[in-house]
């Protein structure tokens, strides 16, 4: 390996690791559902990229700024994440795992399907902060709007904590999560914090889809199965329920995968995050930041 | 006398119209496709084109039948979701109505096993496969249609396509020595695609520098455009659908990589391209089979929209269709009864195969084995919108 080849390695596992940011947001959905409810919810990543397609309907209207779209994309997300727990948690059977494993999968199929009848499958262009903005450092570069993605991924999973160890909310969102029976015994409406915590790792999504739009620079209802599968990844090698976990396991998969396809290319770029995936299944299932046991 | 008279009046217009209406039938054709999943935007475009061209027939008086009677096009569409299991299902069910041919399919990875299941060599009473003549619109990998003789094309041949554009690239840019591809490796049609870029490129005398590759669904190339920059070659060559195509080139601009000439995939003359970046795609050139050039092109063009698709070199491959099965069917005589189905198919396959030339949205276009030799020309994305470029065949 040359010196060249050294700085192109480093410069791909510095992009994997920005872009690692919307998986890491997508990671901490799945994680902060787990936690709650000790269910996976498949259809997270597809609602979020749903979200930003949503927040696309404001540009039809009126020309607004990005982070107008952003916002309206983590607005949207909130919603869908409300109706995803309606029609497919509130009035499933929860003690059967595999209901909503299978209403889950069937929403990811619905949300997707929605977006291809409504855009007929045609990628659509996204808008993105600093886009035209490089920041070099020697021969590195890092993009603007993948810095930019990374730092607003990094503060919401700060305001996400913040939510979850300084509220009420939090403290009513933790002990549904620690001890449901307890938590329904001193009065916290299980189903309202269900619903409250679908709205909030919605609106997290919401700003995911709209960060990986921006990332990209474009949406398609190609991205809503791999980022199924990367979502998965990340919330396996992070802990399920740990939300450190779920960001450093997407930064760490984002830089990976870059590193990987910079080493051993597109072919086997995949099967090496699959054998890291088995592996942590196999020798630690509980992930990086398994969270620890409740009383229960 | 008055209600003698008017009597008479009715019982001679039932006379006069009751033949006429039952001789103008219905001749339903039926198109199968991608109408959902990722590349839905195929079917739909292909749908629209079907029933335009149909309208257009249907105006004009309709097809006449092999008993003399007039019929009417109906168009049927049904969706194989690309999946290769769902268009077999979806040709069988075909097959067993009374339809005498089949219009699709839209993914290259379908045609390539559907055509399997059919009869191989016609006449053939040894192999059971199925008889069903079947002619497709959209599936462009290269001889998918020797698989079977009951299979057809009538989509432009690539290997012609790229032989003459770098031929052509080199006479007019012979500064040019170096070319770098890109490829979408998990997409049948991509991926044989750039093996004939490749292959015509080096036939042409372009040393290959390299080549990036990704998958249809991926979402970051810097790693791929890094290694394009550091080989800083003279053409860059993408054979990659939209969605990545966009991925590539918004990439490339980030990182400064500006080659001199940039030739893209059949697939990404499109509308599609674009809408998702009609700044980075400046100055792409594709071969293609379509282009609003000619007056009937035009009218397509406008026939299509009409109908809710948009027109490119797929959708017009089906608006021809229609009129190549108008002609079939008016030379074999096909009869389109329940009665005379498995007659009708014979004829059909043997009109498809006898076809030396068909008149396409161009101009001729020529048959050689089942398969379409279509004339092309060189579009360029320039300020937002595909501009002819060139026309080999003029």
């Amino acid at each position: 390996m040359d010196l060249l080849d050294l700085i192109d390695a480093v410069q791909s596992l510095a992009d994997g690791v920005l872009f690692g940011a919307t998986y890491a947001l997508l990671g901490i959905g799945f994680t902060l559902v787990f936690g709650v409810m000790h269910k996976i919810n498949l259809s997270y990543a597809a609602a979020s990229i749903g979200a930003a397609y949503a927040s696309l309907l404001l540009l039809a209207v009126v020309k607004a700024p990005p982070a107008l779209v952003f916002l309206v994309s983590a607005a949207s997300g909130g919603v869908i994440g409300t109706l995803v727990y309606l029609i497919g948690f509130r009035f499933i059977p929860l003690a059967n795992p595999l209901a909503t494993l299978m209403s889950t999968v069937g929403l990811l199929l619905l949300i997707d399907e929605i977006i291809v009848h409504t855009t007929q499958g045609v990628p659509l262009n996204y808008p993105a902060l600093f886009s035209d903005v490089i920041f070099r450092a020697g021969p590195f570069n890092l993009r603007g709007d993948l810095m930019f993605v990374f730092v607003l991924g990094c503060l919401c999973m700060v305001l996400l904590l913040a939510l979850l160890y300084r509220t009420r909310l939090g403290l009513a969102t933790r002990a549904v999560s620690q001890q449901p029976v307890a938590a329904e015994l001193c009065g916290i409406s299980i189903t309202g914090v269900n619903v409250l915590t679908f709205t909030i790792t919605g609106i997290l999504g919401g700003v995911a889809g709209a960060m990986i739009g921006a990332a990209i620079g474009m949406l398609s209802p190609l991205l809503s199965l791999p980022l199924t599968v990367k979502g998965l990844i990340v919330t396996v090698i992070g802990g399920l329920g740990s939300i450190p976990g779920a960001i450093i396991a997407g930064l760490l998969v984002g830089g990976l995968e870059n590193l990987l396809q910079f080493f051993r290319g597109v072919s086997e770029r995949d099967l090496y995050i699959m054998l890291l995936l088995f592996a942590f299944l196999v020798f630690r299932p509980g992930g990086l930041f398994a969270p620890a046991a409740g009383r229960d | 006398m008055k209600r003698t008279a008017l009597v008479a009046l009715g019982a001679l217009a039932l006379a006069c119209s009751t033949p006429a209406s039952a001789q103008e039938r219905t001749v339903k054709i039926t198109g199968f496709g991608a109408k959902s999943g990722v590349v839905r935007i195929f079917g739909v475009n292909s749908e629209a084109a079907l029933k335009a061209a149909a309208e257009v027939i249907n105006n004009a008086g309709g097809v006449t039948l092999g008993d003399g009677s007039k019929g009417k096009f109906a168009i049927e569409f049904l969706d194989d979701r690309c999946n290769a299991e769902e268009g077999i299902s979806v040709v069988r069910r075909i097959a067993s109505t009374d339809a005498f041919v089949a219009v699709g399919p839209t993914c290259s990875n379908v045609a390539e096993s559907l055509f399997g299941i059919l009869q191989k060599k016609a006449g053939d009473a040894s192999d059971t496969g199925l008889q069903f003549p079947i002619i497709a619109d959209v599936a462009a990998k290269g001889g998918l249609a020797k698989i079977s003789e009951w299979a057809f094309r009538n989509v432009p041949s690539e290997f012609d396509m790229y032989k003459s554009l770098f031929a052509w690239i080199k006479t007019q840019h012979p500064e040019l020595k170096t070319i770098y591809g890109g490829v979408e490796k998990d997409f049948a049609h991509s991926n044989a695609t750039f093996g004939v870029m490749k292959e015509q490129a080096t036939a042409n005398g372009y040393q290959v520098l390299g080549q990036g590759e990704w998958l249809l669904a991926d979402t970051t190339f810097s790693t791929q455009v890094r290694e394009m920059r550091r080989a800083n070659p003279d053409i860059v060559a993408i054979s990659a659908h939209p969605f990545t195509t966009c991925g590539a080139l918004k990439e490339m601009e980030r990182q400064g990589v500006k080659p001199k000439l940039l030739i893209g995939l059949t697939s990404s003359s499109s509308i599609e391209t674009l809408q998702g970046c009609a700044k980075q795609a400046e100055g792409i050139i594709i071969p293609t089979s379509f282009a609003p050039v000619t007056p009937e092109a035009k009218k397509a063009a406008e026939n299509v929209a009409k109908h809710g698709g948009s027109a490119d070199l797929h959708s017009a491959a089906a608006y021809e269709i229609m009129f190549i099965l108008k002609d079939v069917i008016e030379q074999q005589k096909i009869m389109a009864k329940p009665d005379t189905v498995a007659a009708d198919r014979v004829k059909m396959r043997e009109g498809l195969a006898a076809l030396k030339e068909t008149m396409g949205l161009l101009g001729k276009v020529g048959r050689a084995e089942r398969e379409a030799i279509k004339p092309f020309l060189y579009v360029h994305a320039k300020d937002g919108s595909w501009v002819v470029l060139h026309k080999p065949s003029s």
